[in-house]
């Protein structure tokens, strides 16, 4: 017992000097926070009262931790828990939670780019291959969103609501089924595209103490596959990481940790071509979504380093109940929104 | 017997560090001006930001009560000495980090003899910057 809680110190001493950074950060999130509560000059409202503000805020930051550190160890984006919980539970505009929920989608995996890049474990090759594609339908799909949101209004949330309850449920089973991905997979046959593109690498597997050489494949297949990720991630405001990781994995053939790692990268770089298209409408409410950055920030961090070693089983069943809740709450308001019709449960 | 481990190719480090550095400073901008936002001048007040999308408010809505129009563009660059337009900085410097990114990184491809690859990066890079210039036609 103590053995362990001195190894739990000396895992925590270790990653305050070697990421000084990260401590730099929390102390001056910590002291802005305090400060914020402490000097506020901001009026209360008919809705909410100063301090109330302040708990949003802080609120905010502390839940993003958490949801940073359990898309970590779960393998999926944050977006996919945020989005459905927002748009499923709160009366906030679905915009807002869209452009909001691409904030939570992309920062873990921004700020895990310098890290996988150094592993070798995200691949450069694989990442500005599909880096196109996804980018492209990231940018179709953040549009097409703001203009359903226009043309549609109230019935257009609907929709959204009932697709994205249909979706939870595909990504709640892919994690309940392990989606039937393999660590090492061996491709059969090696197509002349991801030849010619070189899709190949090594990395270290440290449970392995060893090299371990892979040759990916299907790379026509797989960039038709990032289009209609990037749309569906652009246009839902979530990342889809789960099924970024299953496409590298099960039809590309990689490792599941060069998945892991390549579709963390790819995440960010496709959210960061469509939240553009929020900013610039005006649909990112800077202030509020702020403290879901640095909860990212931070939460992405700290689910690196430290608690990988956590069961990531139980992480997984967690999150197999949220989405499920999740997805039943917006299959219902889904369901009022597109038909008019009022649903007496939940 | 010691394995040698390869080294990582110099554009995957060069991206990696330039957007976790990026990241990390607008964080830091992020939190000066959500502190900022808290104690001093905004462009609109946090009290109602906060409470028009509490309320459920379309953004529509949120902007025209604030400003009385949608914003269309960068607000935040022209107000920035406010809280709000300041942590919306950092929002967006983090995101923008990509982009030097995604160009630097092809240049360095691009010098070592990698085309294919110093195009693709290219290509995303402008397929960001499309979208961080607002280019992609909006409603």
């Amino acid at each position: 017992m103590q053995k362990t809680k001195r190894m739990r110190k000396g895992r925590l001493w270790s990653l305050v000097t070697s990421v000084p950074e990260l401590t730099i950060l929390i102390i001056l999130i910590v002291g802005g926070y305090l400060i914020m509560g402490v000097f506020s000059r901001v009026q209360g409202t008919e809705v909410l009262s100063p301090s109330a503000m302040w708990l949003i805020i802080v609120g905010c930051f502390l839940i993003s931790t958490a949801v940073a550190v359990l898309a970590v160890i779960g393998g999926i984006g944050g977006g996919v828990i945020f989005t459905p919980i927002m748009l499923g539970f709160t009366h906030m505009d679905s915009l807002v939670i869209r452009a909001t929920g691409l904030v939570v989608a992309m920062f873990s995996g921004l700020i895990s780019s310098g890290p996988f890049m150094r592993s070798q474990l995200a691949n450069l090759k694989v990442v500005f291959y599909c880096g196109v594609p996804i980018t492209i339908g990231a940018l179709v799909g953040s549009v097409s969103a703001i203009y359903l949101h226009q043309a549609m209004g109230a019935v257009g949330d609907g929709i959204v609501r009932l697709s994205l309850g249909i979706l939870m449920l595909v990504v709640a089973y892919f994690l309940f089924t392990g989606g039937g991905k393999t660590e090492y997979p061996v491709p059969k046959r090696i197509d002349a595209l991801s030849l010619r593109l070189r899709l190949n690498g090594s990395y270290w597997e440290a449970s392995l103490g060893k090299m371990v050489d892979y040759q990916m494949v299907r790379a026509l297949w797989g960039g038709i596959l990032f289009i209609l990720l990037g749309f569906m991630g652009g246009f839902f405001g979530l990342g889809g990481g789960a099924f970024l990781t299953a496409t590298l994995n099960l039809i590309m053939a990689a490792p599941i940790k060069i998945a892991a790692a390549c579709s963390g990268v790819l995440l960010a770089i496709s959210n960061a071509t469509a939240i553009w298209t929020y900013i610039t409408y005006g649909a990112l409410i800077a202030i509020f979504a702020a403290p879901w950055m640095l909860g990212q920030v931070v939460g992405g961090i700290l689910g690196a380093h430290l608690l990988i070693r956590i069961r990531a089983g139980f992480v997984r069943k967690v999150l197999i109940l949220i989405l499920l809740a999740s997805s039943v709450k917006l299959l219902v308001r889904g369901v009022e929104g597109t038909f008019g019709i009022h649903i007496p449960i939940l | 017997m010691k394995v040698e481990r390869p080294k990582p190719p110099l554009a995957a480090l060069i991206y990696g560090e330039i957007v976790y550095w990026g990241v990390l400073l607008g964080s830091v901008i992020a939190i000066i001006g959500s502190t900022l936002a808290f104690l001093g001048d905004n462009f609109v007040p946090v009290s109602y930001w906060l409470s028009s999308i509490w309320q459920g408010e379309s953004v529509y809505q949120t902007w025209e009560g604030a400003t009385g129009s949608m914003p269309m563009g960068h607000w935040y660059l022209s107000h920035l000495s406010t809280g709000d337009a300041l942590t919306a900085l950092g929002l967006s410097l983090g995101v923008f980090a990509v982009v030097p990114a995604l160009f630097l990184s092809a240049a360095i491809l691009f010098k070592e003899g990698e085309k294919l690859y110093g195009s693709l990066a290219l290509v995303g890079g402008v397929v960001v910057l499309m979208g961080v210039l607002g280019l992609a036609p909006m409603p």
